[in-house]
């Protein structure tokens, strides 16, 4: 059952991943974009990560494709959406140098554990805490500074764009 | 220590983050870049979450939680940029904005 659900979801992913870069259309590219963050939620929930499954929806699915969608929206794309352009050559071997990348991931972590200490994070204490109650646990303990420079990064990230964005600067 | 179908995962991984690298190489819009960045990012928080997974621990999980921070806040100024740029020049086509090239 996990194992088909996962091999759909999966596929499925892949696919809609591939029509993201094969649509010729860049609001279309948007909406698949939108359905193969909703895959990627799925196969974060069959590994247990209830969170960021949820996270993944919010603030991908959610608050950036938002962002994208309104971009296309005030950028006005339709003329350039053909590619007339013949084909490069440089391209033809990046993308040659990416099916090599490819065997070379597969070849290199496939099959393959890390071998670290085991964590804290058993089945037993998810099942009796949850997997928020278990996170927030080391979030505001062990993480806290990383968070607030998380926090700090996201002011700079809001200053940086009205700033960009501002009429008349530039 | 493995997760039930790790290699699984890891293939769809590898698989996803190939796609979006060849997006990012050949499609010449910016935001259609963009969208291809994130689906790399996607598929290394995928591993991540597998190798959290695997170990128990929490380092995983909290490596994927800042990346989406980090994603949101990319995408903010990335945005702005990209509507910079097509102030500027009337397109956001990357293969134009070579004003950086040496």
């Amino acid at each position: 059952m996990e194992l088909t659900l996962l091999i759909l979801c999966g596929g499925l992913a892949v696919i809609t991943s591939l029509m993201v870069i094969l649509a010729r259309n860049t609001v279309h590219s948007a909406l698949w974009m939108v359905a193969s963050f909703f895959f990627m939620a799925v196969l974060y929930l069959l590994l247990r990560m209830e969170f960021i499954a949820i996270l993944q929806i919010i603030v991908y699915a959610g608050a950036i494709m938002m962002f994208i969608i309104y971009a296309i929206m005030m950028l006005n794309l339709r003329q350039e959406t053909a590619d007339t352009e013949p084909v490069r050559k440089s391209k033809v071997v990046g993308l040659g140098m990416l099916v090599v990348l490819f065997f070379v991931l597969l070849v290199l972590g496939v099959g393959r554990g890390i071998e670290a200490l085991k964590g804290p994070v058993t089945d037993q204490m998810m099942e009796k805490f949850g997997h928020v109650a278990v996170l927030s646990n080391f979030l505001f303990s062990d993480y806290l500074l990383p968070f607030e420079v998380v926090s700090i990064l996201l002011t700079a990230g809001i200053v940086g764009s009205v700033f960009l964005a501002k009429k008349g600067k530039a | 220590m493995m997760v039930d179908h790790q290699n699984i995962y890891l293939i769809l991984s590898a698989l996803l983050f190939v796609i979006g690298a060849a997006g990012a190489i050949t499609r010449r819009n910016a935001i259609i870049v963009f969208m291809c960045i994130e689906i790399m990012l996607g598929a290394v928080n995928l591993v991540f979450l597998t190798f959290s997974r695997a170990n128990q621990s929490v380092e995983g999980t909290f490596m994927v939680l800042f990346i989406m921070a980090v994603a949101a806040a990319e995408a903010a100024v990335g945005l702005a940029i990209f509507i910079l740029m097509y102030r500027k020049a009337g397109s956001i086509d990357v293969d134009r904005f070579n004003i950086m090239k040496w």
